[in-house]
């Protein structure tokens, strides 16, 4: 479980001072997935920064499972996030020159993954996001769809408990980006797995079990499916 | 994350920018290039005066000389009696000359013998003898010197296998071809005459004695043997025999400039030395004359490194150049490493790390061309400056090892910079950039 109470983030100082986040505070279910929306400029992305520990909110708690992770050191945020974080950006950040094997080994790598246990998971990561043919290949000569199915592969090659999202259909046409949405949500479903979706795109909000809306730093709407509320927490335990 | 898979990272980060990253390694290559050569040519130039010393010294054996006094450069004062010498000493061409040189005399010779571990002593006779012959062929005789049995020679014809008798001699090959042999080993065996004329003798009244020796071998010119290239060699005792027939009655007559002191073993030369010098003698071990001959090539070699070093310092800024282009290059990945959780330090490793390949791979580079260069161009430097079978570069694989070790440690310290812009680098960001 996710709560966030009273998180608060301003930039610059004094007459400058310009508030991103505003006493933002919510909570979210283990397995959920989430959609926080708004426009350019809202303060989603610092959201998403916030809650994922890349980003230190001065004012506010984000307790994931209990633990405040804005409390923690830096060695163990980082640590949090090589552990318990899956990523997808809108721009894939998907390492060109790397292979396809060499670009899903890098968070198990970081988290400092027996060479053994590597191999299987890595298969495992790329079957689910159908790349398994490209192994080899090097990103660069990848189509934008299968960059992004990489990036999802990247993120979900350790088991994470959380996955982020930011604006992962951004730069995809309609159908491969509905691949790519299938993918994630499909993943969140059988694994339980947490996901939360950075987007201004309303029709991929509404694919979401809860819909948080901010607007100039502050949370405008939270609007829940009703079957989010009642689905059980079925995370597999690690 | 493990220092292997870093490791593997790094270097794949450099494979992906090939072209940048050797032409970085080769300018660090140029320093490798030069450090390499300099030790090389360093060693083989020490191995060279090495073997040079042991084919003209003896190692037990000290040459020794009267204490000298010091050398002034102010203009001295003339004095009746002499030039200012310390009392006690007998210049024998004292009064007036300009000599400040000091004699050992036969006092002298008796106490030296007397140290503890000399076996004996020669005083270096170098009898000025008029000529040597072999039927109608004379020829003047430029050196002759005494033959001391641990001296290596190496031999054109015939040999000596221990000590030479007191009638025999060794000739060069000069001097066995102008004196009618036609091959080296023809003069062997054969008999040769040395004039000597007394010096002593009222004008009119010249006094001389024929000498006869039997050739027992022939020397032949060697890379390093300089006295036996020229000198015809006698045993001692036949030195002294002509030295003292030449020279009696005259004023030099018992008195030598220098002395060999041959002692029971090498480990004692030291001792030996310290005795002689707190006696009032200067004594110089084969060690000391190598130690004279290799102070200058340590110099050389020291101004040669230095410009290696000038290279490499060089060569550094190139890779802290190189490595901040790519960690600006890079943002988005270094942004997407630490959001995806790497530590700050493994960040900053990774890149000290692609710096250790670009030094390891500039030293490789560079050494090894400097040893394939070097050997390849060994034979045509010995042939060049005449030194037979010797090689004046000489790589020592641990010498080249440190090089490259060296050159990777000094990348790596280049690397910190930049490295630390990466590992500060804030992922945030980082991950904006478009």
């Amino acid at each position: 479980m996710i709560e966030i109470k009273g998180v608060t983030k301003t930039y610059g100082k004094k007459q400058n001072a310009f508030t991103a986040l505003d006493n933002v505070s919510f909570t979210i279910p283990d397995g959920a997935s989430v959609a926080i929306l708004g426009k350019s400029g809202s303060g989603k992305s610092t959201l998403m920064h916030a809650i994922s520990g890349l980003d230190r909110p001065e004012i506010g708690e984000v307790l994931i499972d209990g633990q405040d992770i804005l409390k923690l050191k830096t060695k163990q945020v980082d640590k949090f996030r090589a552990q318990t974080i899956g990523f997808i950006f809108q721009s894939f950040f998907v390492q060109a020159n790397e292979t396809v094997a060499d670009n899903v080994s890098l968070p198990l790598e970081i988290a400092d993954v027996p060479f053994g246990a590597r191999k299987k998971k890595i298969h495992e990561a790329l079957e689910s996001v159908d790349l398994i043919e490209k192994i080899g290949n090097k990103a660069k000569n990848l189509s934008g769809g299968q960059k992004q199915r990489l990036a999802v592969a990247r993120a979900i090659v350790n088991r994470p408990q959380i996955i982020f999202a930011d604006e992962p259909t951004g730069n995809l046409d309609s159908v491969t980006g509905t691949k790519v949405e299938d993918m994630l949500f499909g993943y969140n479903k059988k694994n339980g797995v947490t996901l939360i979706i950075v987007t201004h795109d309303p029709d991929l909000a509404a694919k979401c079990d809860m819909q948080v809306n901010i607007k100039d730093g502050k949370i405008e709407s939270i609007r829940e499916k009703k079957t989010a509320a009642k689905k059980p927490a079925i995370r597999k335990a690690k | 994350m493990k220092l292997i898979d870093t490791i593997a990272r790094a270097g794949r980060s450099l494979k992906n920018a090939k072209a940048r990253t050797l032409l970085t390694s080769l300018a660090i290559g140029v320093g490798a290039f030069t450090i390499t050569l300099s030790l090389a040519a360093g060693q083989g130039g020490r191995a060279y005066t090495d073997q040079i010393v042991t084919a003209n010294t003896d190692v037990r054996e000290l040459v020794v000389t009267k204490k000298q006094p010091e050398v002034s450069n102010e203009p001295q004062k003339y004095n009746e009696a002499g030039v200012a010498q310390p009392s006690g000493t007998s210049g024998p061409f004292g009064g007036g000359a300009a000599s400040q040189v000091n004699y050992l005399n036969d006092a002298d010779i008796a106490a030296i013998k007397d140290v503890e571990h000399v076996v004996s002593v020669s005083p270096n006779y170098a009898p000025q003898v008029a000529y040597i012959g072999s039927g109608e062929h004379k020829y003047v005789v430029e050196s002759l010197s005494t033959f001391s049995p641990s001296v290596r020679l190496e031999y054109a014809a015939g040999s000596v296998d221990g000590d030479l008798k007191k009638d025999e001699i060794i000739l060069t090959e000069a001097y066995a071809s102008v004196l009618g042999f036609a091959t080296p080993a023809d003069a062997v065996g054969k008999k040769v005459t040395i004039r000597a004329d007394k010096l002593s003798t009222a004008l009119g009244a010249a006094e001389n004695k024929l000498f006869e020796y039997t050739v027992r071998a022939v020397s032949s010119k060697s890379g390093f043997a300089f006295r036996a290239q020229s000198s015809l060699l006698v045993t001692n005792d036949a030195a002294r025999e002509l030295y003292e027939y030449i020279n009696v009655g005259t004023r030099a007559y018992g008195n030598f400039l220098l002395a060999s002191v041959q002692i029971d073993d090498e480990k004692n030369a030291e001792d030996v030395k310290n005795v002689l010098v707190s006696k009032d003698f200067e004594a110089q071990t084969a060690a000391d004359i190598l130690g004279t001959v290799n102070t200058f090539i340590n110099v050389l070699q020291g101004i040669l490194i230095g410009f290696g070093a000038l290279a490499v310092l060089t060569s550094v800024f190139g890779i802290i150049n190189t490595q901040y282009i790519s960690v600006l290059e890079r943002t988005q990945q270094i942004g997407l490493m630490k959001a995806l959780g790497m530590r700050r330090r493994d960040v900053g490793r990774l890149f000290k790390l692609e710096a250790a390949w670009i030094g390891f791979l500039g030293g490789a580079i560079g050494s090894g061309v400097a040893v394939i260069a070097g050997l390849a161009a060994n034979p045509a430097i010995s042939d060049a400056l005449g030194i037979g079978d010797t090689y004046l570069l000489i790589f020592a694989p641990m010498q080249v090892a440190v090089v490259v070790i060296g050159l990777v440690i000094v990348s790596v310290a280049a690397g910190i910079l930049p490295a630390r812009k990466a590992a500060k680098l804030d992922p945030i960001e980082a991950l904006r950039t478009e």
